[in-house]
């Protein structure tokens, strides 16, 4: 399964969800896919893209929020698993792109490279529901039930590294604008207040 | 009134809906008042830096929030507080205690108390002191500044404050 393939079913099984992508492979295929304003792009901060998506599900417990992660932004912190499952958020799915290679600096291997079984972590942190993923079509059949169950559930995407550089282009706004863009498209869909009536 | 109360008073006056929290023994009596307090989500969590993006994406979803944690915590997520903060201009409002001050004498803290300010100027990251307890009232005015300001804003714990005057 390719990173771009499995990206684009996710795409098209979000539904109303809000996604926080974390920064590199990740984020860049969401927003080739999407081109969303409705999502929040990390440009830094590796390793804590879920614990972003984990306080953006607690503080709209009515909307879903997607998380996409990478093995390589979730070995940063896997302590973050125990804090996901112990707030046990219901509107919260995190996925796990793992290709098993830090993609975007050249595909050079992660730690414990092939050996890590992040379903069975999860499932040990306890996440109610964990399990990996290898096949396009199994994902397709999968991705409803995934997308209708309760929270906090981990899916993690097996894709294989790319040879060579991916060279997905980022989205085309970044810092404030970023802020900005996502923030004021959470205001619209859900009628709540971000900044304030001074803007801030 | 004790000094917990007054604070836990503050944020609530500050609409704080959601704190996250990682202990040092000073701030631990405070953590443990907001835990009790049912209008306050608590998230415990493994590291100080996730405190940090909880706040983050709380922003975003409206809510106001607070990160608790001690200052050999605030050392460990500098990263995060420039990356994600810093370059989104994403305000967050953290609580410290201010350790390693001269009535500190813990070893372990004495580069927390010489270099965290320093460190706090260099990313131009605002901060108060609050060392007596007439002065947790200047919260709201904090947390205020912190979202103007658009970046994080740490609100220091004296050991006078927390401790009581003299304690040893």
């Amino acid at each position: 399964m390719k990173a771009r393939d499995a990206i684009d079913v996710l795409a098209r099984h979000r539904g109303e969800a809000v996604a926080v992508c974390a920064l590199g492979m990740a984020a860049n295929e969401w927003w080739a896919a999407t081109k969303s304003e409705d999502s929040f792009y990390m440009h830094g901060a590796m390793g804590f893209a879920a614990s972003f998506a984990l306080g953006l599900a607690l503080s709209l417990p009515q909307v879903p929020v997607w998380l996409i992660n990478a093995d390589g932004s979730l070995c940063m912190n896997l302590g973050c698993l125990l804090t996901e499952a112990s707030q046990a958020a219901s509107n919260l799915k995190h996925f796990v792109v793992a290709n098993g290679v830090y993609q975007t600096v050249g595909g050079l291997p992660m730690v414990n490279d092939g050996r890590t079984d992040y379903a069975a972590m999860a499932r040990a942190a306890g996440f109610p529901r964990a399990r990996t993923i290898e096949a396009l079509d199994e994902l397709e059949r999968q991705l409803p039930a995934i997308a209708a169950e309760d929270g906090p559930s981990l899916t993690v995407l097996r894709v294989e590294p790319e040879t060579g550089f991916l060279r997905t282009p980022p989205m085309t706004y970044e810092g404030p604008e970023m802020k900005y863009r996502f923030g004021r498209a959470l205001e619209r869909r859900f009628g709540i207040e971000v900044f304030g009536p001074q803007g801030y | 009134m004790d000094v917990t109360a007054r604070i836990h008073e503050q944020l609530t006056k500050c609409g704080v809906r959601i704190a996250a929290s990682l202990p040092d023994d000073w701030v631990a009596p405070l953590i443990e008042r907001i835990a009790a307090d049912n209008q306050i989500r608590h998230v415990r969590v493994a590291r100080e830096a996730e405190a940090i993006a909880i706040c983050s994406g709380a922003f975003f979803g409206g809510v106001r929030s607070v990160a608790l944690m001690g200052a050999t915590g605030l050392l460990t997520c500098t990263g995060e507080l420039a990356t994600l903060n810093l370059r989104h201009q994403i305000p967050v409002f953290l609580i410290v205690s201010q350790r390693g001050s001269i009535d500190d004498h813990r070893i372990y803290q004495e580069v927390q108390g010489r270099r965290t300010l320093p460190l706090l100027e260099a990313y131009d990251f605002p901060y108060h002191i609050v060392d007596r307890p007439e002065e947790v009232g200047a919260i709201p005015d904090a947390f205020e500044a912190c979202r103007m300001q658009k970046r994080p804003f740490v609100l220091f714990l004296t050991r006078r404050l927390v401790k009581g005057e003299g304690a040893a």
